[in-house]
């Protein structure tokens, strides 16, 4: 099928089978490896994109699904050069291990931010409750979204 | 004259932190090379049974296929996926790479190269295959008691042993008899990349493999060994990963896709799927353990002996090995004057079990510290004096190894945290009868540092310096998303007395790098670093001859620091690190670099003793951890920063162990847990703050007197967990994992 969509401020114009997930549009067609697929069912928030602004896991979208949305992924987080507060914040925080899970949790962690820039612990945990990571123990990853909304 | 440490003990982001929040980082499952095809595993669906009829022809028409192969048309040799150094002991090679008798629900049948992801999915659906269905033997119990079915030719019984350990004396008249038996169970690692191999066989006779494991070089000898390959033919590169914890110890998926690549003459990409990985790598071994002490009427353990069974799985793999180490661990936590230790290790048709994060630590001590809490209860002793009492103290010897246990902190561990976390206030504290019950437990846990005392035990390194002054230091090094090479490079920094910017340190590959055993046994810190600290050492020592050449002083009177070489009492006369290499290279004809073999001498204890307080709803028989202290005998923090995630990791997979998680296999052998969606791993909300007291009084051999703990930092949590539970509830539950069903169903007793 023919489709139109927005990735990263891009627009795309493209001929993919109607059953691809967004993700293999991401990773397999356009490159964008960031996103990572950690489980194909939901479940683990490692493949998770801004998709007009909301926080999707894309393994579970098809590619029908994004005609005329604008899809941000890990890629597009820093501007000009520029990391975003929040991947500083990651880094400075020792909140990346083996990274696998960082760029869902930055997206997720984006998503929140963007409607509720100071949120409390609570709510940061709840907005990242479906990434999973198996490496850090959350403390840290908490931590630093906490410390990226504080100096907004 | 000690000097003040610059880089050592700081906190830093582990070295890639920039790519990876980028998401530029190439790991393996990135990865791609031109011509590349994809391969997909047929797995078996029924656990025990032989494979009368396979028919691959119409996935063999499907346009895109390139070959399938299944056990008709592969090599019959059998090898061990557990085997890092040829002549290895107790590998038995019992894995073929498809296989003609099916032993596991995930036993590999057959597998399909094809152009794209989705044809090799699709071809995979189209082979036939008929089973001629064995009895499953899903626990060691039915393997042990049918005497008709065998999983493997020599029998279920893989392996037993029995250990005697110092000298049974006259018991004292007032002891009393202690027993228990805890069950721990098969869990999967849940590193958040599933498992992938590339493989290429180029045409001039040379393999390559892109691997994400934690020893290339026992990769590289399994492979060579089983494609009959000279190991200068077979290159391993270790790339990029996402996180292990043991789970890629074992060369699971690299022979198959050797072959592949081999037989096509393409680059061959296997990636498995969640399930796949679930269900048809590794899991944690499940073991019961059944543990018998007299202590006497003041708390002192007099005699120890321990039955222990481990549950292999379908393959033997390392299991034989980890029923012995399981024996060689209790000693290292208590003093205890007669210990004897049995072990069975048993054959079952269900996933195989392997290397895993603590590797036998865990299971053992999650035994024994329930077992202390059941004795502490019996004796109406404060579970914390009962183990001050045992507890090994400094340099004591241990009797399973022969060796010091070195400065062995862990009664530290246990009057810092017990302080810290109010225990006795929170343990003596009247318990709650209503719906919500909160309850403290505690537990101690011994781990070690390398490998001596019962294997070889060595690494190697070269250390060059560039002409402009950096450095790249060459290693065997695996990163595992542990922070490995950061430790490493900043112990570098800190002999050369230089910033960690100008250090690359190079990760392991067979072809170009020095050979090492491989990220596993705790080793990594306490042998590798020590190698790292070594090296640099002498690196610094031919960087200051060449600068005695060049400022016309002898060496003692010149000294390192931030990248120059300065004359003692002089702050004017002083050369930079790149004036030195330049000099040394272009006019005196001298290179600076050296490779050095560092050979671990000594395997202290690393130890742990961690604080939970729970919150069991008894309407639900859900558990919440409130509250959470981990104290550590880490000797000396490299990364305090790192540390202490590791130490929070640790605990996230403690309490999954301890609480939810389980590779559940069904009677007739089916995994009943094969997607995140029915395998729990705890989330956020979940979570607890942990935190942390770190004891550092170096006085091992260990790089600035660090000790490992990634490891050990899991192995007392699940203890922790239950023993709070208990203490909560009255009860004396040790079935791992403490379900709410579980929970509910003593409750209801
Ligand atoms: S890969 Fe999409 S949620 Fe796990
Ligand atoms: S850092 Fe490894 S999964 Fe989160």
């Amino acid at each position: 099928m023919q489709i139109e969509f927005k990735i990263n401020g891009k627009e795309h114009n493209m001929n993919v089978p109607s059953t691809m997930r967004l993700i293999d549009l991401l990773r397999d067609e356009l490159g964008l490896t960031g996103t990572k697929e950690g489980c194909g069912e939901g479940e683990c928030g490692s493949c998770t994109v801004l998709m007009n602004g909301k926080a999707a896991n894309s393994c579970l979208v098809l590619v029908p699904q994004i005609r005329g949305q604008e899809i941000l992924t890990i890629e597009a987080l820093e501007k000009d050069g520029q990391l975003d507060q929040l991947q500083e914040s990651f880094i400075k925080n020792s909140a990346i291990q083996c990274g696998y899970c960082t760029p869902g949790m930055l997206m997720s962690a984006k998503a929140l931010l963007m409607v509720n820039p100071h949120p409390t612990e609570d709510e940061i945990k709840t907005s990242i409750a479906g990434n999973l990571c198996r490496c850090t123990g959350y403390n840290k990853i908490v931590q630093a979204i906490q410390e990226a909304a504080t100096q907004d | 004259m000690k000097k003040d440490l610059n880089y050592v003990g700081r906190t830093y982001p582990i070295h890639d932190a920039t790519q990876k929040v980028r998401g530029s980082l190439e790991y393996l499952s990135d990865m791609k090379l031109p011509k590349m095809l994809y391969a997909k595993l047929l797995l078996s669906p029924i656990a025990h049974g032989r494979i009368i009829k396979i028919d691959t022809s119409r996935a063999e028409a499907l346009p895109g296929v390139i070959r399938v192969f299944t056990h008709l048309n592969t090599p019959k040799k059998t090898y061990s996926r557990y085997r890092i150094i040829p002549d290895q002991e107790f590998c038995l090679e019992d894995e073929r790479l498809l296989t003609e008798k099916v032993r596991f629900v995930g036993d590999r049948v057959a597998v399909v190269v094809a152009v794209s992801k989705e044809i090799a999915r699709q071809a995979i659906e189209l082979i036939q295959v008929e089973y001629e269905a064995l009895p499953v033997l899903s626990t060691p119990e039915k393997a042990l008691d049918d005497q008709e079915t065998k999983i493997h030719p020599e029998g279920n019984l893989l392996h037993q042993y029995q250990l005697k350990l110092g000298e049974q004396l006259p018991l004292p008249d007032d002891c009393i008899d202690i027993e228990t038996k805890t069950n721990t169970q098969k869990v999967h690692h849940a590193a958040m990349e599933t498992h992938v191999c590339l493989a290429d066989f180029d045409s001039s006779g040379k393999l390559t493999l892109w691997a994400a494991c934690q020893g290339v070089f026992g990769v590289r000898t399994i492979v060579a060994d089983l494609l009959e390959l000279s190991y200068n033919k077979v290159r391993v590169i270790k790339v990029p990963m996402g996180g292990s914890f043991g789970g890629r110890q074992e060369t699971i998926l690299e022979p198959i896709t050797a072959f592949l690549a081999k037989e096509v003459k393409h680059p061959v990409k296997l990636t498995l799927t969640r399930e796949d990985t679930i269900i048809s790598t590794m899991t944690r071994p499940a073991t019961s353990s059944r543990i018998r002490t007299k202590v006497t009427k003041e708390g002192i353990l007099v005699d120890c002996s321990v039955e222990t069974i481990v549950d292999a799985g379908a393959y033997a793999t390392s299991s034989i090995d980890n029923t012995y180490v399981m024996s060689k661990k209790i000693c290292k936590l208590y003093r205890i004057p007669y210990y004897e230790h049995s072990g069975k290790t048993v054959y079952t048709n269900t996933p195989v079990a392997g290397g895993a994060r603590g590797w036998g630590a865990p299971e053992i001590m999650t035994a024994i510290e329930i077992h202390m809490d059941a004795a502490a209860k019996r004796l109406s002793m404060d579970p914390v004096e009962l183990r001050r009492q045992n507890l090994v103290h400094p340099y004591d010897f241990d009797k399973s190894s022969h060796i010091s246990l070195g400065n062995a902190q862990v009664i530290e561990c246990l009057e810092k945290g017990a302080e810290a976390f109010s225990w006795s206030e929170r343990f003596t504290r009247v318990l709650d009868q209503g719906r919500f019950r909160r309850g403290v437990g505690l537990a101690c846990a011994a781990h070690k540092n390398g490998m001596y005392g019962g294997f070889p035990e060595h690494s190697t390194m070269t250390l060059k310096m560039n002409e402009d002054g950096s450095f790249i230091l060459n290693t065997g090094l695996h990163e595992l998303g542990c922070g490995t090479i950061t430790s490493i490079t900043q112990i570098a920094a800190e002999v050369l007395d230089i910033d960690l910017s100008n250090i690359t340190v190079l990760e392991a590959d067979t072809e170009y790098g020095p050979y090492d055993f491989g990220s596993y046994g705790s080793r990594v810190t306490y042998i590798c670093g020590a190698c790292a600290f070594e090296v640099a050492k002498r690196v610094k020592e031919k960087l200051l001859e060449c600068a005695a050449y060049s400022l016309q002083k002898p060496k003692q009177y010149l000294e390192c620091k931030n990248g120059r070489v300065w004359v003692l009492g002089n702050e004017q006369n002083s050369i930079s690190y790149r004036d030195i290499a330049t000099t040394a290279k272009v006019k005196d004809n001298t290179d600076i670099v050296v490779t050095h073999t560092y050979h671990g001498t000594s395997n202290p204890g690393a130890y742990a003793v961690h604080f939970a307080e729970v919150e069991v709803d008894t309407a639900t028989g859900r558990v919440r951890v409130l509250d959470y202290l981990a104290a550590h005998d880490i000797g000396k923090a490299i990364n305090p920063g790192m540390v202490e995630g590791q130490i929070q990791g640790g605990v996230q997979m403690g309490i999954g162990y301890a609480l939810y998680e389980e590779v559940k296999v069904g009677n007739d052998g089916s995994i009943l847990s094969s997607s995140f969606k029915n395998y729990h791993v705890l989330n956020a909300p979940d979570m607890p703050t942990v935190k942390t007291l770190l004891i550092e009084q170096g006085g091992d051999e260990g790089p600035y007197g660090a000790k490992s703990i990634g490891e050990i930092a899991f192995v007392p949590v699940a203890a922790a967990i239950v023993n709070a539970v208990n203490h909560a509830l009255g009860t004396s539950m040790s079935n791992m994992p403490l379900t709410p069903e579980k929970i509910l169903a003593v409750l209801n007793k």
